[in-house]
Formats: C-alpha cells, sequence, structure tokens
C-alpha cells in the first residue's frame, strides 16, 4: 500500500504539471548575452544517415555561433508528411523541413512555404553550382521551390560472391530486363525439396520503381509533360503503354520462379539481400552505405545502372531523394537563418561528408573538385555507379519525373494494384486500368478541391 | 435501482442546490463528453457532407455524395467485407480460446496462479509491440515460424493470408480480457451444480456445456460486444504489419479512414466513412441487446 | 483418488502447453534482442542467443530516448487514470444515488459515447486540438480521454451494490450528499476502484493512434509511437528493436502483475450481472 501511496502523489503531481502543458520543446539556453537564432530542423534520415545529418548539425551549430539548429527526426518520408501537416494547421511547424521528391507539388500548393528562389535572388547565390537535373526536378514556374539535399537514383545490386558461384563474371551485371531473366535462372538456388533458399533477383513492390522504369522507356508518367507545362490532369503511362511494358515483365519474372516478392516494405527486400536470400535487388542509392553494412563482410557487394526494358535513346532516371524546404512562420530572422543553414548543407565539402556517410551523390557538382571525393570514388567505386548513371540521363520531361499533388495516393495505388496482379487477382492490363481509374480520380478531386 | 420506500417524502421546498447538486456531479464528464465527443461528432458529420482542400479546410458543399460514392465505391465494400470478415474471425476465436483457457486455469493445479498470469498476460502488451514481435516472427526471408512449420507463407505478403495474420495477433493480444472475464464468472458458479451432474453421470464435456456454458451466458454476451468493438478498432498492428495490404487484404475500415484522412488528404470522405462506421456498430450494438436480452434473461 | 492425481498431471501439461504457446512470443523477443547483429540474419534463423549480448539494449537507449519516452507514457496514463476516476466516480455517484429529472436519458446518452468508435471523433478532435495550438502538449494528449462511458457504467454498478439503506441513515443522521460520497460510499467500493484504475492505465498506455497525431517530437512521444519509430530506425537492427520493445513492455508487465488479482475480483463482481 505504501507503493500506491508514493505512486499517487507521484501521479498527482505528474497529472497537475501535464495540465500545465509544460509539454513543448526545452529550447536549450544561451549564456551569451546574444541569444542565437533558434531554427527547428525536421528529417526523415534513420540510421546511418541519420547520424550523418546529427554530424552535420552539430558542424554547423560550431561553425555559426549565431544560429542554432536543432535536428529532429520525424520517422518516415510519409510519417513526416503528416505530421507537418498537421503542425502547420497548428502553427507548431518547423523551420526548415526536408521532403521528399514526390512531396513537391503538395508543398507549393499548402501555401506554407517560401520558395528559396527568394533569397538565391536576393543573396545573388550561384545556382549553376547545383546538378543541372536537380534544378529542373524541383523548379516549377521558373521558380526554384526548395534546395536539393540527398538525391539519389535507383541502382542495381547484385552479390559478387553469388555471381562467382554461379560462374558469372562479378564485374558484368545484367543491362536489360531480359538479361536479368537469364542471370536469375543460373544465380537461383534451390535445396532439397525444392525450396528456393536464393533468389536471383527481387524487386519491393514500390511505385518508385515503376517511375523509375517508364522513365528509363523514355516516357512520361502525366499528361502536361508530366505536369510540368501545366497542371496535370490525367495519367499518360496508361496511354502510352509503358506501364504495361512494365508489369508484363514483372509477370514474367516472377512466373519464372527464380524471382523473389518480398512484398511492399523495401526494409523486407533489403534484408533478403543481406541474408543472402535474394542474389539483384534493385534499391536507392542511398541504401549503399546500409546494405554493405548489413552484409558484414559476408559478400561482396557490386551496383550497376538500372537494367531497361527497352532500347529508348531519351530514357533515363528521376532522382529521387530529398530536398529542404523553407517554411514560412513569418519571421524573417529566422528564413534568413534558415537560408545559412540550406546553403551550408549545399556547400561541396558538406557534400562530400554527407556523400560517404549516406551513398546519396553529392548536389554540389564542386564536389567532384575536392580530393577527399575524388579519393573516396576511386576507393568505392559502388558509389561512382550513381553519379555516372545520373550525367548520362538526359535532361527531358520525362527524366525530369512526375508533379503532382497526390504522389503518395498514386505511389500507394500502383503498389496495391500490383500485389493483386502478383496474386494472380487481375491481369497486367487490367492492372493497369485500375490504377489508372484510381490515380485519375484522385488527380482530378485534387484540382477540384485545391481552392484556398 | 434505489427506490425508497420508508422516507415520507415532503414534496415542497427542495432548495435550489439541491435541484442542482446531482447535475453537478455530472457536470466534469459531461463537460468532457461535449467538448471531445459530441461536438467532433457533429463537427465530423458536417465535414462528411463536404469536399475538401488538401490542407483539410472546407471546399464545397456536396450533401450526400460522398457517402452514395463510398457505397459505389469497390474499394469501400471491400473494406466493409474485410473488416467483418476479421471481426468474425476474432471475436469468436478471441471468446473461445479464452474460455478453454480459463476451464484450464480454474482446476487447482500446481502453478495455477503461474498460468493465469500468463494467460493474462498478453492484456499488457500495446498492439504496437504485439505488431513488431510479430512482424518478425511473420519475417519473409528470415522468420522463424516459416522455418519452424517449414512452411513457405507469405503471412504478411501473400493476400490470401494477410488476413489471417492479423487476426492471430489480435486474438493473441485479447486472450486476455477474454480470459480475465470468463474466469471469473467461472468462479461465480456454485459448485454443488457440478456435483449434481457428477452424480447423475455426466462427464467433463457435458458438464460445461450444459452448465457452464449457460451460467456464464450474461459475461459472453458482454466479451461479445467487447471483442466486436475491438475488431473494429484495430488500428495499430494493421499500420504497423500490412499498411492495409497487401492488395487491400487487410483495409479495415478503420485503417481506410487513416488512409484517406492523412494520406490522400481527403477529410470530406474520411468523416463519411467514419460516420459509416458510427451507425454500422450502433447498429451492431442495439441489434445485440434486444436479442442478448432475451437469452440471458432466464 | 488415482484418477484424481492423473487429472491434475493432465491438466498440467495441458496447461504448461497453452501457457508456453501464449508466452512465446514474448520470450523469441527477448531472445532476439540478445543476439548480435551478424547471428541475427543467419539463415536458417537461430532460436537460442550465442551469448548474452548486451550492447542491443545500448544502442536502443542511445537510438530513441526510450526512458524519455517511459515516462512520457507513465504520466500520460496516470493523468487519464486520475481523471477518469475522478470524473467517473461523480457522475456514477449521482446516477446511483441522487434522484433527478432526466437521469435515465442522461445515463443513456453517456453510455452511449461508448459506441461511437474513435474514428468517427479522432479527425475532428484533432483539427480542434490543432487549431487551439495543442499540438505535442499533454493537454492534447490527456484531456480527450479524461472520462468514458466504461468507467461511468462500471462504477455505476459499484455504487449499486450498497444497501439503499446505508444512504437513508446517513441522510436522516444530517450528511450531506457530498460527504457520504467521499466517507462512506467511496471506501466501500474501492476494489471497484482500483480495478478500473489499472484497466484504465493499461489502455491509456497501449494508446497508439491519438498520440501518433498530436506529438510531434520526441520530448513528447509515447512509449507505442517511439516504438514504431525505433523500428523505422534501421531495416538491418531488429536486435535493437527488440530490445527496445523488452524495455518498452516491461513496466506494462510488471503493473500488470501487481494488480492483477485486483483486477479479476473487482471488474467482474457486479459489471456483469447488470
Amino acid at each position: 500500500m505504501k507503493i500506491k501511496k508514493i505512486s499517487c502523489l507521484v501521479l498527482a503531481t505528474s497529472m497537475i504539471m501535464g495540465l500545465v502543458g509544460c509539454g513543448k520543446t526545452v529550447e536549450p539556453s544561451s549564456t551569451d548575452n546574444k541569444k542565437p537564432i533558434e531554427i527547428v530542423f525536421w528529417h526523415a534520415m534513420a540510421g546511418v544517415n541519420g547520424q550523418g545529418i546529427t554530424t552535420l548539425v552539430e558542424n554547423f551549430n560550431k561553425s555559426n555561433k549565431d544560429i542554432h539548429v536543432t535536428a529532429q527526426f520525424q520517422g518516415t518520408y510519409d510519417d513526416e508528411l503528416t505530421k507537418l501537416k498537421t503542425a502547420m494547421q497548428g502553427k507548431a511547424g518547423p523551420d526548415v523541413c526536408q521532403v521528399y521528391d514526390i512531396g513537391s507539388r503538395y508543398m507549393i500548393d499548402g501555401g506554407w512555404v517560401v520558395p528559396v528562389q527568394k533569397y538565391i535572388d536576393s543573396d545573388k547565390y550561384d545556382k549553376t553550382k547545383i546538378e543541372p537535373n536537380l534544378l529542373s526536378y524541383y523548379t516549377i514556374d521558373s521558380k526554384l521551390w526548395s534546395m536539393p539535399f540527398n538525391s539519389s537514383t535507383p541502382i542495381l545490386y547484385y552479390n559478387k560472391t553469388a555471381f562467382k558461384e554461379a560462374g558469372l563474371d562479378p564485374n558484368v551485371a545484367p543491362k536489360t530486363f531480359k538479361e536479368v531473366e537469364e542471370y536469375a535462372a543460373k544465380l537461383v538456388k534451390k535445396d532439397n525439396s525444392g525450396t528456393v533458399t536464393q533468389y536471383g533477383f527481387s524487386m519491393a513492390i514500390y511505385g518508385w520503381f515503376f517511375e523509375q522504369l517508364i522513365a528509363k522507356q523514355g516516357q512520361l508518367y502525366t499528361n502536361n509533360n508530366n505536369g510540368r507545362t501545366d497542371r496535370a490532369t490525367a495519367v499518360e503511362f496508361e496511354k502510352n503503354g509503358a506501364g504495361l511494358n512494365i508489369l508484363k515483365e514483372w509477370e514474367t519474372l516472377i512466373k519464372s520462379g527464380n524471382v523473389g516478392n518480398f512484398g511492399r516494405k523495401t526494409d523486407d527486400t533489403k534484408n533478403a539481400f543481406s541474408a543472402g536470400r535474394s542474389a539483384m535487388i534493385l534499391e536507392s542509392t542511398g541504401a549503399l552505405n546500409g546494405l554493405t553494412k548489413g552484409s558484414g563482410g559476408r559478400f561482396e557487394i557490386g551496383t550497376a545502372f538500372i537494367p531497361s526494358l527497352n532500347d529508348a535513346k531519351d530514357g533515363g532516371v528521376i532522382i529521387g531523394g530529398g530536398s529542404l524546404w523553407m517554411i514560412d512562420n513569418k519571421n524573417t530572422d529566422k528564413e534568413k537563418a534558415t537560408w545559412e543553414f540550406i546553403k551550408y548543407m549545399s556547400q561541396p565539402q558538406q557534400q562530400v561528408f554527407w556523400s560517404k556517410t549516406s551513398g546519396y551523390f553529392p548536389t554540389n557538382v564542386g564536389a567532384y573538385d575536392l580530393e577527399e571525393m575524388k579519393t573516396h570514388l576511386k576507393a568505392n567505386p559502388n558509389f561512382q555507379t550513381a553519379v555516372n548513371q545520373l550525367h548520362q540521363t538526359p535532361t527531358n520531361y520525362n527524366t525530369q519525373g512526375a508533379c503532382i499533388g497526390v504522389f503518395s495516393e498514386a505511389r500507394s495505388t500502383i503498389e496495391t494494384n500490383i500485389e493483386k496482379m502478383l496474386q494472380n487477382k487481375q491481369t497486367p492490363e487490367n492492372t493497369i486500368k485500375a490504377a489508372a481509374t484510381t490515380i485519375n480520380s484522385a488527380i482530378d478531386n485534387y484540382n477540384k478541391t485545391n481552392t484556398k | 435501482m434505489y427506490v425508497n420506500t420508508t422516507e415520507v417524502k415532503i414534496k415542497s421546498k427542495k432548495s435550489f442546490f439541491e435541484n442542482v447538486e446531482p447535475y453537478l456531479y455530472l457536470l466534469p464528464a459531461l463537460i468532457i463528453f461535449g467538448i471531445f465527443v459530441f461536438f467532433p461528432l457533429g463537427k465530423t458529420i458536417f465535414l462528411s457532407l463536404n469536399a475538401t482542400t488538401p490542407q483539410g479546410k472546407i471546399s464545397y458543399f456536396v450533401g450526400l455524395d460522398n457517402y452514395i460514392n463510398l457505397m459505389k465505391s469497390p474499394s469501400f465494400r471491400n473494406s466493409l467485407f474485410v473488416t467483418g470478415k476479421f471481426a468474425f474471425i476474432n471475436v469468436i476465436f478471441s471468446i473461445f480460446i479464452g474460455f478453454i483457457v480459463s476451464i484450464l486455469a480454474n482446476e487447482k493445479v500446481f502453478g495455477t496462479g503461474v498460468f493465469r498470469t500468463i494467460y493474462a498476460l498478453p492484456m499488457a502488451i500495446s498492439s504496437a509491440s504485439a505488431a513488431i514481435i510479430w512482424m518478425f516472427i511473420f519475417h519473409p526471408s528470415i522468420g522463424i515460424l516459416n522455418y519452424t512449420l517449414k512452411l513457405h507463407i507469405g503471412w504478411l505478403t501473400d493476400p490470401t493470408y494477410a488476413l489471417y495474420s492479423v487476426a492471430i495477433v489480435t486474438i493473441w493480444m485479447n486472450i486476455g480480457i477474454n480470459f480475465i472475464f470468463i474466469i471469473a464468472a467461472l468462479q461465480n458458479i456454485p459448485a454443488d451444480l457440478y456435483e449434481s451432474a457428477s452424480i447423475d453421470g455426466a462427464n467433463f464435456f457435458r458438464k460445461h456445456i450444459s452448465i457452464t456454458i449457460p451460467s456464464i451466458m450474461p459475461t459472453l454476451f458482454f466479451l461479445l460486444i467487447i471483442d466486436i468493438i475491438n475488431s473494429f478498432q484495430a488500428f495499430g498492428q494493421i499500420n504497423l504489419m500490412t499498411t492495409g495490404g497487401p492488395g487491400e487484404a487487410t483495409n479495415l475500415i478503420v485503417y481506410s479512414i487513416y488512409r484517406e484522412a492523412f494520406f490522400n488528404n481527403r477529410y470530406g470522405i474520411a468523416s463519411a466513412q467514419s460516420i459509416i462506421l458510427f451507425i454500422i456498430l450502433l447498429i451492431l450494438t442495439i441489434f445485440q441487446f434486444k436479442v442478448g436480452e432475451k437469452k440471458v434473461n432466464y | 483418488m488415482h484418477q484424481k492425481r492423473n487429472t491434475k498431471i493432465i491438466f498440467f501439461i495441458i496447461n504448461a502447453t497453452f501457457s508456453i504457446i501464449i508466452i512465446l512470443p514474448i520470450l523469441y523477443a527477448l531472445s532476439v534482442s540478445l543476439m548480435e547483429p551478424g547471428q541475427i540474419f543467419e539463415y536458417p534463423p537461430k532460436i537460442i542467443p550465442r551469448s548474452l549480448y548486451l550492447q542491443n539494449y545500448k544502442d536502443a537507449l542511445a537510438t530513441a530516448p526510450i526512458l524519455r519516452f517511459i515516462l512520457n507514457s507513465f504520466i500520460m496514463a496516470s493523468a487519464i487514470t486520475i481523471g477518469q476516476i475522478i470524473t467517473g466516480t461523480l457522475a456514477a455517484y449521482s446516477f446511483a444515488m441522487l434522484k433527478f429529472k432526466g437521469k435515465n436519458i442522461l445515463f443513456l446518452i453517456m453510455l452511449s459515447t461508448l459506441m461511437i468508435p474513435g474514428q468517427a471523433i479522432i479527425i475532428s478532435n484533432y483539427l480542434t486540438i490543432s487549431s487551439l495550438g495543442w499540438i505535442d502538449s499533454f493537454k492534447a494528449l490527456i484531456l480527450p480521454t479524461t472520462t468514458s462511458g466504461f468507467a461511468i457504467f462500471l462504477l455505476r454498478q459499484a455504487f449499486l451494490t450498497l444497501p439503499s439503506e446505508l444512504k437513508e441513515a446517513a441522510e436522516i443522521d444530517g450528511c450531506s450528499n457530498f460527504r457520504f460520497l467521499f466517507s462512506i460510499a467511496i471506501p466501500l467500493v474501492k476494489p471497484f476502484i482500483g480495478a478500473l484504475g489499472i484497466f484504465t492505465f493499461l489502455q491509456a498506455w497501449n494508446m497508439y493512434m491519438w498520440p501518433l497525431l498530436v506529438t510531434n517530437t520526441d520530448t513528447l512521444r509515447t512509449v507505442q509511437i517511439g516504438m514504431s519509430m525505433l523500428q523505422n530506425i534501421d531495416s538491418q537492427s531488429f536486435g535493437t528493436v527488440m530490445a527496445g520493445i523488452i524495455m518498452i513492455i516491461l513496466p506494462s508487465i510488471i503493473a500488470f502483475i501487481i494488480g492483477q488479482k485486483q483486477l479479476i475480483s473487482g471488474m467482474t463482481a457486479g459489471s456483469v450481472k447488470g
């Protein structure tokens, strides 16, 4: 009973404390007379990448005594965006927020941001230092809205050790999906009962891969040039047949029995690769360090461009990853501080560090001039792959990627429909049709209700 | 009920305070219900009659269109079906397993105390914890379940199994509550009922069917309601394990509402789904009370 | 006698089997939390850790402020429990022992809140809370659930078990309603209040969707959200995640074992007979 009495006291006190609302973020007090400007930075980087962010922020704070940045990890990109929406309605948002690529249209329409173009102009910042493909992705209506930060492209990861075991040249990866089929047949391993212990290839049911493979075929995802010349009103991948090509190939791969389906969560497919259950996977270049750590020295990892479905000359990859958005909190001091932080994060030195830590490629072309980067690339050819793939990608509407406000839903719709297809619940043709209908209706609804 | 038979009522002046006093006791609860239950219910009903901007504000009035479109939508109909199937499996097995372990733990054997604690334990585990543990057990490449049972089932990646997998986790979590209520009810059954049945020659199973089950009917009825409400509220597991998939196989209404509001940014439609869910639960509960009343009173 | 002994043994074995099956997931989580990363990814998967690898626990504490989360959950769950007990006791007392107009209707209205699914009101509540600027505060976590139809229902049943003569005698002695409540009625229904307290505490501890929506920063996050975030941190660190989970379910299991007996007796004596 004594425990009860003590706990009652604790409960009562805590309840009173709680109701007085002492739960807000504690801001560090400065001992100087001039307090540094506090800005809050939301990001979605976890694990090794998250530690990289922490280091970058610490270094910024050390070298900029009049600004203090607090970095807060908000979960996955999706969780973070949900949080942002909540926060902005409650006027409790951050000052700078890392948002994923596909959230761009939504961020612009939300009216919550200050386009970085404003400060690029007033500060006379030299935009040309940033990779052109990145600039084109985030530029809409001739304004650069956000500063690219962590950029990636999808690449093919493969198990060099498994290649050797299967009698394949560990330095030659499949270039087309037809080759993937052949390689997978050679790489698959079965045990005595006939169950597969190692698949030749697998690809998470991830909408991003779908979008990439459309661009790689040199086709558009939505009309109006992917929503870049005018607002998108409907998808295009249905009409131009690019979507169907992807699905038909996917079905062929799975039906061959040599390709694994580990579901929607990219983590599960990554785990499969690390556990040696899949000899090849598609994944973002940003996963490189994590996968290297996960393989634990059990096998050697190789990387290559993503395989192609056709021989389109104007195809390529769309940049993925995220960018830094300046949130409009009606506070010019904070905006200026945020701008300093954003500039810092884009400096060649920082981007080299970030690139080495995460596997994302540098957003600043000046990074390649630094000795550190040159040494790093020589020692780690796997990092060079994504860079090469990016530089060999032509800049056009296809590779700019779509810009729509309902992207999360669109991706989820594609994923759900592919799941159904892989379970033989619908044909590839019907899958495309179903996905297109749903997405078109969502785009329509978005455009209709997007009144301010 | 509180019936006053002896006191003579002097119907004259009851002071103002005396009249108001009972209501004062209700005030705290009423205020909180008012702000956090009834007001939002009204707001949700209002939202459901409108289309909303992607940021959540009212865009324009649509009347019952949201409802009509939902009833026509195959996706929503799928959610209704999946939720019903899920609730059915969950309720039947939660009560059934709860009943079995209650019978088992009711006998005074060595270690009963430990067994009872274990049976009730899942109650202390939250849906998020349970989901993460089971996700690892169900893992497509390194999951222990497939390996131990020598199976190759995609527990969470195969639409045929996903709903059952989520149900297994939910049932596991619910065993505790069902167990607690049933065993307490079992302990209220007079022992001589069983003794006279033994004398009449009834065996183990016969005893339980004829005596136990009828005696704990009120409890079973109560659990039926609790379990159904729990089924309709199952969110944590779905959010972590399957996110409504694969292929919408586990897209329970509750999860669908969450996605519609926070991913698709269509608060109006999400509100309409909530109201439909409310009406379903209301009808179910009223129906149960009507039917239950007849069965329980004997 | 022989038969009875055999029956007992059979029951013991069956009980043991069921118990092991039910507790297996938790034991497995414990086991994985003690495995080193290399072992976790081995295929075929292993059940027993090779050694007691405690680094996972250190990592879990380093990556997410688990202790802070536990504290937050504790504050929130305790406050909600106290709130429900207070508001529930007051309302239940009125319904059970006082006479006033509209008693039945008001009781039905309060009971109806049980039927309103959380999802029907969560969006609106979230919009209300955010427009008040209460996001990321204990106010937001605690206030909406400080009262519940279940608490009122259960406590009303509890008060109804008290004989009416008690109240009559008190009235004759000139005892006010309020004094009766605090000096006589409440002490007599203590077991019910105790049981309700534990049940409510566990429910509040396990809340997921509401805290997910209204908390943004680690300072306010509760244990359930913190855990799902831990899970997102690194697709390869299962050991760390399991360590985090074990640390998180430990307080609730302990609280549960302590309050278990009270829970069973208090919950059921009278609540289902009504």
